[in-house]
């Protein structure tokens, strides 16, 4: 049973970064109609912006954090001005390509900046793990699942209570509308590319921590979030939520009762599972966003 | 026009230089430099390196200085066989060494029979390198099975009762879990679960949450060191308590104390190398000066338990070559057999092993149990 | 013109290893560039023809090299209830019929599957799918080897009872087997365009509700489509393992398609040259590159390439130069004999 309840606290506390990843892969197709192969990227990202602020240069922990968010934001916002602007009204294969190749060539460049061995960010937490009866949370990871609800929280937030958000509801509903009405469309989509680029550099400065830090740690984490956000359903940021935990529940028992060389299994299964059964994911509406 | 008088005699003068130097032995070196074991191969090269430039200095080998041809095999299999063949073929090697893990060395093997190339195995560790009758192989590091062996009066004196492992999904840590295992049962101690993970995995916390509901007292775990300090923090979060033991010899323990920090605190390691009383190993002089090598060259000290293998693998290489009398496949492969000098972890002599006929070589070297005590590495007094 | 050029390259190709000479690096880039050339046409035959964007397509790649290795290696696994299952090696040429027959069904499910979901979820499933075998060779031990790698893995044996055998040892010889394989795929390929399934297939992708009610049958273009490109796919693999005698799970790279998708968009797609063209380029170009720059580097030219093509010719390089053929001469009546093919 200690094991069972074990299994479910690693789950948690995945989940909330897992959730993090999805909101910002969802937010971005539901609003732009864009598949982003530089989620992972931007996830690795993150977790080097972290790494420099705090071995490199020595930061605060706590304050290299914002660093990392601000540094998706404005890496997200590049890429939308730079190469997803240009391609406005393309169909959709076109852009996923376009995204594929700016996601190989950053990688790369990430690859060649840093090289190939892992790197390491210290936290400032104590080794000893918070004790409750069987089951053992580090400090690190409690503070990750923390910072994740907060970010969560606080996208709901900015998508409902905010102009900004409002805009880009309506943008979602239907874009040509929205700009009839006066909404400025371009600016929606630089913001939401930004916002959801933050939020995977946000899981990428979480979990650098937590484990180390190498040019390749992205992939995975983007195959998830795709996962993820099938799962919830394209374009639902409730679903994505609920589809992170969900993935990290399935992901820990997988590893724990199954055969650990399948836990990463796990979420393409879903996928696939999902899609010839529920193609629209299991939260499915679509209607909306929020 | 000066500036391009001094540059064409320059020129002249690097030709004539190199028209008088003897040509080079070739040397081909096959290691991960990018990929999951980038690190630990990284620290080979540069010892091999240590070598290559203490060689030269002293005259080379047959009177001609030796020159490192050093490929990246990606920490892949198909990349190492690719890169042997490119060595063998283009560059025209007599002689390898590589190619750090037991799936890159088992990868690289069958292109040695193909083309008839001797290649030393530096680090690998799989018992099948030595036993599946490839006569071209010369190991100078212990395979799992000769560990378990050394370990056996270790295990003894720790008096283990049940022991779960924890192992890489490769030859080398299935191949630590069998011949520990094997060797355990064999004292009367209970083997419980063997728990896999990948190389290139980060989160290991289902795993060890299963370990730590087991019964066992101890958890043997075969890793490099990345995925060790990442075991070793995930288990001081877990609050694990159990005694830990690691095997295969890529710990780096002074990298566990640096980044894993008292997470590592009286965890145990079997390794083939003790720099940090030198002289309590073989040669004390030759470890000396390449542990003043190596921080003259401003690398971690951390890097040397990886690094004296390729240090001593070229050693080991320029040796047979003296022996050989000249530079080729044929001669070299033969002239192993008559290699005999003291390493930096005990003798370097090839004994047979594998099926008549077509037997590998494999080399004793010394085993020790380290303790990670109060931030520092010290061999415990059992 | 444009039906000869075909002809001339394929005498070029051929002409190639006597004006080389033996050189084993320059051989080995054209024939791992010849097998990726193959797989860039059997992906055309589904993201330029039907327009479905397939981003799993290693998997069939994958499947059909380590099917036709272990047809040809033999192997011993426990399938569960006690049942073990044995199989004896088989000679190198039918473990390749097998490869490919096995990618070929493997490629049924995938194009049942692309009629259910469509767009982002399609390319989404593609590429889960393409992840999951990775992890079910990386995992399964006792058959696979996982990351361990499947090695000795013999070469191909040609050969007719009666005239005698050769094992494909040497690099040119593997050389004109992916040169056949390649020729006969681009055969196969032209053949299905020009004839009325290549006419169905277009429909779907230009208008699918119209396409349907003159009576095209969706579901079995699209799977049958699906098949073939598979199939082709896993030939290209089995050529894989055969040639290098050693794979590993790593086979399954995202990498790998995204090298086939960059040839098949850079050549054009849809058309019958484009991947031909596309693979050639981008298959040599490390060769032009190594000595330049490492191959992270490389890597960050193909992404940048991508995008640049994506910018400046949308449809390919093929196509663009034909366009551009055109202009400089309007009043030759270009061969358009069969304008499904030069589309």
């Amino acid at each position: 049973m200690s094991e069972l309840i074990q299994h479910l606290v690693n789950a948690l506390i995945l989940g909330g970064t897992y959730a993090l990843l999805g909101i910002g892969l969802t937010l971005i197709f539901g609003i732009m109609n864009v598949v982003n192969f530089t989620h992972g990227v931007l996830y690795t990202v993150g977790a080097y912006v972290m790494y420099l602020a705090v071995a490199a240069l020595g930061l605060n922990f706590f304050l290299a954090f914002p660093v990392a968010i601000l540094g998706g934001l404005l890496l997200g916002a590049v890429i939308e001005t730079v190469l997803l602007r240009p391609f406005r009204g393309s169909d959709i294969d076109t852009t996923m390509l376009v995204m594929i190749g700016a996601g190989i060539a950053m990688q790369s460049a990430l690859l060649w900046i840093f090289g190939g061995v892992a790197k390491a960010i210290p936290s400032p937490f104590p080794e000893t793990p918070l004790q409750i009866g069987p089951v053992s949370v580090s400090w690190l990871r409690l503070f990750v699942l923390g910072a994740a609800l907060v970010l969560i929280g606080g996208t709901y937030a900015l998508i409902n209570r905010t102009r900004l958000g409002l805009a880009m509801r309506a943008a979602f509903q239907d874009a040509d509308t929205a700009a009839l009405m006066g909404v400025n469309t371009r600016w929606i989509d630089t913001a939401t590319f930004a916002m959801g680029s933050s939020l995977a550099a946000a899981a990428g400065a979480l979990l650098g921590p937590v484990y180390v830090v190498t040019p390749q740690m992205g992939g995975l984490a983007e195959l998830k979030a795709f996962a993820i956000v099938i799962l919830g359903g394209l374009g639902n940021v409730t679903g994505a939520a609920i589809g992170g935990f969900i993935l990290a529940i399935a992901e820990e028992l997988g590893a724990g009762y199954v055969s650990s060389g399948y836990r990463d299994a796990m979420g393409f299964l879903i996928i696939i599972a999902v899609l010839v059964y529920r193609p629209t994911g299991l939260f499915a509406k679509a209607e909306r966003i929020g | 026009m000066p500036g391009r008088f001094t540059l064409s005699t320059a020129i002249l003068l690097a030709l004539t230089a190199s028209a008088v130097a003897a040509d080079p032995i070739r040397i081909g070196v096959n290691e991960p430099l990018t990929g999951a074991f980038a690190a630990s191969g990284t620290y080979v090269v540069n010892g091999a390196k240590i070598a290559a430039d203490e060689i030269n200095a002293k005259g080379g080998v047959l009177g001609r200085p030796i020159e490192l041809v050093i490929e990246d095999n990606k920490s892949n299999p198909t990349e190492a066989a690719a890169v042997a063949e490119k060595l063998i073929t283009s560059d025209k090697t007599p002689v390898m060494m590589g190619a750090w893990g037991s799936s890159l060395t088992l990868a690289v093997m069958p292109k040695l029979m193909d083309y008839e190339t001797p290649m030393l195995v530096e680090t690998s560790s799989s018992g099948k390198i030595t036993t599946s009758g490839n006569p071209y192989v010369f190991r100078i590091s212990p395979p799992s099975s000769l560990e378990a062996e050394t370990f056996a009066p270790i295990a003894d004196k720790l008096a283990l009762k049940k022991v779960d492992f924890l192992v890489l999904n490769n030859d080398f840590g299935r191949g630590a879990a069998a011949d520990f295992g094997k060797m355990l049962k064999g004292k009367g101690v209970e083997v419980g679960l063997v728990e896999t993970m990948d190389q290139g995995a980060q989160d290991m916390t289902a795993q060890l949450s299963k370990l730590k509901s087991s019964d066992s007292d101890t958890i043997m775990i075969t890793s490099s060191v990345d995925q060790l300090v990442l075991l070793f923090k995930q288990m001081a979060a877990l609050g694990m308590k159990k005694r830990v033991i690691t095997t295969g010899g890529s710990q780096n323990p002074d990298q566990i104390i640096a980044q894993a920090g008292s997470a590592a605190e009286g965890t145990m390691h079997l390794t083939t190398f003790l720099p940090w009383m030198p002289g309590k190993t073989p040669s004390p002089e030759a470890t000396d000066y390449f542990i003043a090598q190596w921080k003259k060259r401003g690398f971690q000290f951390a890097g040397v338990t990886e690094s004296f293998r390729g240090y001593d693998g070229i050693r080991t290489i320029a040796h047979a070559i003296e022996k050989a009398g000249s530079a080729e496949p044929a001669a070299i492969t033969k002239a192993f057999w008559s290699v005999d000098f003291t390493g930096l972890n005990g003798p370097i002599r090839f004994a047979k092993t594998g099926p008549a006929g077509k037997e590998s070589g494999q080399s004793k070297p010394d085993v020790y149990l380290i303790e990670i005590k109060d931030g520092a590495v010290v061999v415990p007094t059992l | 013109m444009t039906r000869l050029a075909p002809l001339a390259l394929l005498a070029a190709l051929a002409a190639l290893p006597l004006g080389l000479g033996t050189d084993p690096y320059l051989l080995n880039a054209l024939i791992t560039t010849g097998i990726l050339t193959i797989g860039a046409m059997s992906l055309n035959l589904l993201l330029g023809f039907t327009g479905q964007l397939s981003l799993g397509h290693v998997a069939f790649f994958g499947i059909g090299a380590y099917v036709s290795a272990l047809a040809s290696l033999g192997f011993e696994v426990e399938v569960g209830f006690g049942l073990r299952v044995v199989h004896e090696p088989w000679p190198a040429a039918v473990g390749l019929v097998l490869g490919t027959l096995a990618a070929g069904a493997c490629g049924y499910l995938i194009g049942r599957l692309s009629f259910r979901v469509r767009g982002a979820y399609f390319v989404i499933v593609t590429i889960s799918f393409a992840e999951v075998v990775r992890l079910v060779a990386l995992n399964w031990v006792e058959l696979t080897q996982g990351p361990l790698a499947l090695t000795n893995i013999p070469a191909v044996t040609l050969g007719l009872p009666g005239l005698g055998y050769w094992t494909l040892k040497t690099k040119a010889q593997n050389y004109y087997l992916v040169l056949a394989v390649g020729t006969l795929c681009y055969l196969v390929i032209g053949r299905l365009v020009g004839s009325r399934f290549g006419r169905a297939m277009r429909g779907l992708k230009e208008n699918e509700s119209l396409a349907m009610s003159v009576g095209i049958n969706a579901t079995r273009t699209l799977t049958v489509a699906a098949v073939i490109s598979a199939a082709m796919a896993g030939a290209a693999g089995g050529l894989y393992a055969h040639y290098l005698r050693i794979i590993d799970p790593d086979v399954f790279l995202f990498a790998t398609t995204v090298t086939m998708v960059i040839m098949v968009v850079a050549g054009g797609k849809g058309t019958l040259m484009g991947p031909v063209v596309g693979g050639l380029i981008f298959g040599l170009l490390p060769v032009l590159l190594r000595p330049v720059m490492a191959p992270e580097a490389q890597w960050i030219v193909y992404g940048l390439i991508l995008i640049a093509i994506l910018f400046a010719m949308p449809k390919g390089i093929v196509p663009g130069l034909r366009a551009l053929g055109a202009r400089r001469r309007p009043a030759s009546p270009v061969l358009e004999v069969n304008p499904a093919v030069q589309r």
